[in-house]
């Protein structure tokens, strides 16, 4: 296995009275592609929420790349450098294709022609070649899905969240966002996918992470396999 | 029937006349009106944002004590604005009493909270989205709250609308803090009630006819900005 770029210990994280979200032992490799399934309520927009570090969990460590998260804002801001999450409904903002897509570069300083070029990169990669000058709020729902991924790609971050980019998709937008996907962690990108479809890990051939009632869970019907053991740090229960 | 139509084409005659009372009037309330809510602005945009966003203790009475300053009279803020200008004042010594700028500094004060109120209703109003997603994105915090501005801008834009219509139409602070001083401080509004009070119902007329069309000239203009953006 590669080394860890994410791993979470003891979790916890608590909406209202309940635990949403509890996990002794997680590891996330780098550079690999990883599929969250599990069906509604079972904490996978929380857990990639915390991955993004827009949350923080009320217990636990999280270590990227080795170091302990101390959630301090600069350090989140930083690290939110490092990492992007392209939500389950995109929001896109008002004004240009152009304006969305080169948002997170603008915000990291690029200087304007590097930032076009990236654009143009990134929009080409989706499939939406000269959408630059369109307006974000008069595309279709399939175009808007496209330009937030186009969006999140040209930040050029280490790491990849993805809330369930499958659903609700044509044949040839989900064709498209596999390819991109493939190319990523061919890339050495790691990319974290959630979905309700757990074939989908075998289709893309994904390490799944299944999450059950906010908790870690082996595959239904079976005992708890190897590659289980390993993500969730019980490599010495394999005899 | 008759006294109104006289009045009122007399009191097109002054204006069209450029009448030098009445025009010093207009361009002392506008002058004291767009910096009133200048300011106003600068101050209450921010405080908007977080007491819309912020999760700090006491933030309930906050609320209820923007919304209380909201529906403050006039001539309230221009009493205690007074005391803190007048000679006996702490800021007596600066002189500022019966001058434009304590008219500012008075309307200032009426137009903050309705600056802060209306941005904190534009705030909660936006989507839940804008400011994760700008996060993600890697923005700063600060390069996310201007975004979210930004997006909700037509909500500020009227926050600062609002603000220009509470101070425009006063008549107690201008009246208290400017003392009525004519060709110097004297206002649309005040030159209204003194001139009515002396019977001259014509002058009051044409300067009621100007304050309309300002009300209406900036009206006009934020509904065409806001359908031009949203075309």
């Amino acid at each position: 296995m590669s080394q860890a770029k994410y791993r979470l210990s003891s979790i916890q994280a608590v909406h209202g009275k309940t635990a949403s979200l509890s996990i002794d032992e997680l590891t996330i490799a780098a550079g690999e592609l990883h599929l969250l399934a599990g069906s509604n309520g079972s904490g996978k927009s929380t857990l990639l929420g915390i991955l993004a570090f827009l949350n923080k969990p009320q217990r636990g460590t999280v270590y990227f790349d080795g170091v302990p998260v101390s959630w301090e804002p600069k350090e989140c801001a930083a690290l939110r450098r490092r990492v992007t999450l392209l939500h389950q409904t995109p929001y896109l903002f008002s004004g240009t294709v152009a304006a969305n897509v080169s948002f997170g570069l603008v915000a990291r300083g690029v200087g304007k022609e590097s930032a076009q070029k990236v654009v143009r990169e990134s929009l080409e990669r989706v499939g939406l070649e000269g959408f630059e000058l369109r307006k974000a709020r008069q595309l279709s729902g399939g175009e808007s899905r496209r330009v937030a991924l186009a969006r999140a790609l040209a930040c050029k971050s280490e790491v990849l969240l993805l809330d369930e980019p499958f659903a609700n998709v044509d044949r040839a937008s989900g064709a498209l966002l596999e390819s991109v996907v493939t190319s990523l962690v061919a890339g050495g990108i790691t990319v974290v996918i959630s979905s309700h479809d757990e074939l989908l890990g075998t289709k893309l051939g994904a390490r799944v992470i299944r999450l059950e009632d906010g908790r870690l869970a082996p595959a239904p019907g079976q005992s708890p396999s190897e590659e289980f053991l390993r993500l969730t740090g019980r490599e010495n229960a394999i005899s | 029937m008759g006294f109104i139509t006289d009045s009122l084409r007399e009191a097109l005659a002054l204006i069209l006349a450029g009448d030098r009372e009445v025009f010093s009037a207009v361009v002392t309330s506008l002058n004291v009106a767009i910096w009133s809510v200048i300011f106003a602005s600068l101050g209450g945009v921010p405080v908007g944002i977080a007491v819309a966003l912020g999760k700090f203790p006491m933030m309930g009475a906050i609320r209820v004590l923007l919304n209380s300053l909201m529906a403050m009279p006039t001539v309230v803020v221009g009493l205690v604005v007074y005391g803190f200008l007048s000679r006996m004042g702490p800021f007596g010594s600066l002189g500022l009493l019966f001058t434009p700028q304590a008219i500012i500094i008075g309307e200032t004060v009426l137009a903050m909270p309705v600056v802060a109120n209306y941005t904190v209703a534009a705030i909660q109003g936006a989507d839940q989205r804008i400011l994760p997603t700008a996060l993600t994105l890697g923005a700063s915090r600060f390069q996310s709250l201007c975004q979210l501005t930004r997006e909700v801008r037509f909500g500020v834009v009227a926050a600062i609308i609002a603000g220009f219509g509470r101070v425009i139409a006063e008549v107690g602070v201008a009246m208290m803090l400017g003392g009525n001083i004519r060709f110097f401080t004297r206002t649309m509004t005040t030159a209204i009630a003194l001139e009515t009070s002396k019977g001259e119902f014509a002058f009051g007329l044409a300067l009621g006819v100007i304050l309309m069309s300002v009300s209406l000239a900036v009206n006009i203009f934020l509904t065409l900005a806001q359908e031009s953006h949203s075309a």
